[in-house]
């Protein structure tokens, strides 16, 4: 690896971050220095040689699939729309398990035709867990700030916690807690053994006047940590999950316009100085020894 | 009582709803599949099964002694995903004697369960399935009272004793499966929430491979089974793709007896340091790389 290594393997990038063609991506990611990648099924589901040709390419990169998103408007369906979003749930987890990924990201509901009953949000993330327990996918269920019943975290802990499946966890994503202004004491209820995956993002605007404001950052506007001028606010996040004794993953959850039209390299080269300064700056870690082992848990 | 009793009653106690939801009461047979049904046939009958019936339409063996039924499947493709057997014999299923199989299906589906597509020819029961552990299946069979399941699916081999007894008092008694790493809660949850499985206390252990977590089955003292989860060791860094129903226990009421009757049939036990033949059970050789039984002692 022609870069310099730092201690940083937990940190990945996601391919919505990317343009081109999947290969490509990995390529890219891969170059860059990580080890990890964050994946999409439109990445799998609309390769031009089909699904096979996408999960192979995937395993020839070496890379580590961190998750796979992202189901959505899942939880609170009833009848014949609960019956459908149950098979585009099997469809996420079949591709998921093709792919060796251990997560699947769900993020909460925006549906109209949802009910806000938490009995019955409970009850179908348990089943969509139960779903994935022989294929040993993990569930990590993320607090959309748009959501319209969970739409800040401390409310998705609290249907997790009621749920009580070993295999439920959160998705916590920086961009939505910033959105919403949720306050980072909320983080000491969380377990860190249930915080299934962690992805961050920073903006250019310090403040997001309204719902439709809050989307359209989102999805088109989120730059790499440090990049943005929430540089701080992530830096005390990452340092308060560490405290917390948050060990897992992060992945850059960053949709960009500016970043679709720019060469890969350049785009993980951005990537890559984002996560040394979380990795060395924010978390001073020591830069590990060489053939140093990494035990699982 | 009023209703206003009856709810505080709930908020003191936690009463649980219903200790056996499926009205489970055992298992009705276990299923193989192998490349090689004869040489398993072998291993069988050594163990006191007997043949008694084969399928109408598929290669596919009965083997019964006493309460236990156990199918050999060599068909192909006998694999749910088409694949055709491998020489290995594989736990394939387990099949779960329930009150009623299409409610225990259905219920199963409603909390998140796979179901398993069945392939049935003509004349064939259709056995509802939900995917298990692996590539394994979990089937419910709620005809084994009035009329038998076998009665429709398979004829019986002329001049065989269709109701052989059981060599020394043999009947089911769990099976072992062996999950990943960090496996072990979502196990017992699975066997909890679809079928009421309850997890048995760390100090209460039978047979003499104590090890990992053992899940009891809601059924009746007459008719219940354990499943026992078994993790890698610690030491072990990756197998966690291996997770799959790895041997079957059979209980007996007197283990040095049952020995000593399938030792004349030619039945070989472990003698090792860590494992060995004693009052609390015993364990069989390994035969064709994958085929072991387990006695443990168990009064029914």
């Amino acid at each position: 690896m022609s870069h310099y290594s730092g201690n940083i393997d937990d940190f990945g990038m996601d391919t919505i971050s990317l343009a081109g063609p999947l290969e490509a991506k990995l390529k890219a990611v891969r170059s860059a220095g990580f080890s990890q990648i964050m994946l999409a099924a439109k990445d799998i589901v609309g390769h031009p040689d089909g699904m096979e040709a996408a999960v192979a390419a995937v395993r020839a990169s070496g890379l580590r699939v961190t998750g796979f998103q992202v189901l959505r408007d899942f939880e609170g369906l009833s009848g014949h729309l609960h019956d459908y979003k149950i098979d585009i749930a099997k469809s996420m987890l079949d591709m998921c398990h093709a792919l060796d990924c251990r997560l699947l990201l769900v993020c909460s509901s925006t549906s109209v035709h949802a009910t806000d009953e938490t009995a019955a949000l409970v009850k179908d993330l348990r089943k969509l867990a139960m779903l994935a327990i022989p294929m040993n996918i993990k569930i990590a269920y993320e607090a959309l700030s748009w959501g319209r019943v969970i739409n800040e975290f401390p409310q998705a802990w609290d249907i997790i916690c009621q749920a009580d499946m070993p295999n439920l966890g959160l998705g916590f994503d920086s961009y939505h807690m910033f959105a919403t202004n949720t306050s980072l004491d909320e983080l000491d209820i969380l377990d860190p053994d249930k915080i299934f995956l962690v992805q961050l993002a920073d903006f250019m605007w310090t403040e997001i006047k309204s719902v439709e404001e809050r989307i359209a950052t989102a999805r088109h506007f989120r730059v790499f940590p440090g990049e943005g001028v929430h540089s701080e606010a992530l830096a005390t996040l990452v340092t308060r999950l560490h405290g917390l004794g948050y060990r897992g993953d992060y992945s850059f959850e960053v949709f960009n316009d500016d970043y679709q039209q720019m060469p890969l390299p350049a785009v993980a080269e951005r990537a890559w100085r984002s996560a040394l300064w979380l990795g060395e700056d924010v978390l001073r870690r020591s830069v590990p020894l060489p053939n140093q082992m990494r035990l699982k848990r | 009582m009023s209703t206003a009793t009856q709810a505080a009653t709930v908020d003191r106690e936690a009463i649980p709803e219903v200790a056996n939801p499926l009205g489970l009461d055992g298992i009705e047979f276990i299923e193989y599949t192998t490349a090689k049904p004869q040489a398993l046939g072998q291993v069988l009958e050594m163990m006191g099964f007997r043949p008694v019936a084969r399928h109408r339409s598929r290669e596919v063996m009965l083997y019964r002694q006493g309460g236990m039924n156990v199918i050999v499947n060599a068909h192909v493709p006998a694999m749910p995903d088409g694949a055709a057997p491998t020489d290995k014999p594989v736990i394939a299923a387990i099949a779960l004697r329930v009150r009623d199989a299409a409610e225990a299906y259905h219920r199963a589906l409603e909390r998140g369960a796979w179901a398993v597509p069945s392939r049935v020819e003509v004349m064939e029961l259709n056995i509802p399935a939900i995917h298990g552990v692996g590539k394994s299946r979990i089937y419910f069979v709620d005809r084994y009272e009035t009329f038998s399941i076998y009665d429709v699916d398979f004829v019986p081999i002329p001049t065989v004793e269709p109701r052989p007894p059981a060599v020394a008092g043999l009947h089911f008694f769990g099976v072992v499966q062996y999950i990943g790493n960090d496996r072990t809660e979502d196990w017992a949850e699975f066997y909890r929430e679809l079928f009421g499985f309850t997890d048995l206390p760390d100090d209460q252990r039978f047979g003499i491979l104590p090890k990992g977590r053992i899940l009891r089955s809601p059924c009746p003292a007459s008719s219940r089974f354990y499943l026992q989860l078994i993790e890698p060791e610690a030491s072990v860094l990756d197998v966690e793709g291996d997770e799959a129903l790895q041997r079957v226990g059979l209980g007996s009421p007197d283990v040095l007896a049952s020995v000593a009757e399938l030792s004349k049939r030619g039945v070989e036990f472990v003698e090792s340091r860590g494992v060995h033949t004693e009052d609390r059970g015993a364990l069989t050789r390994t035969w064709m790389g994958s085929v072991s039984f387990e006695l443990v002692h168990n009064e029914r």
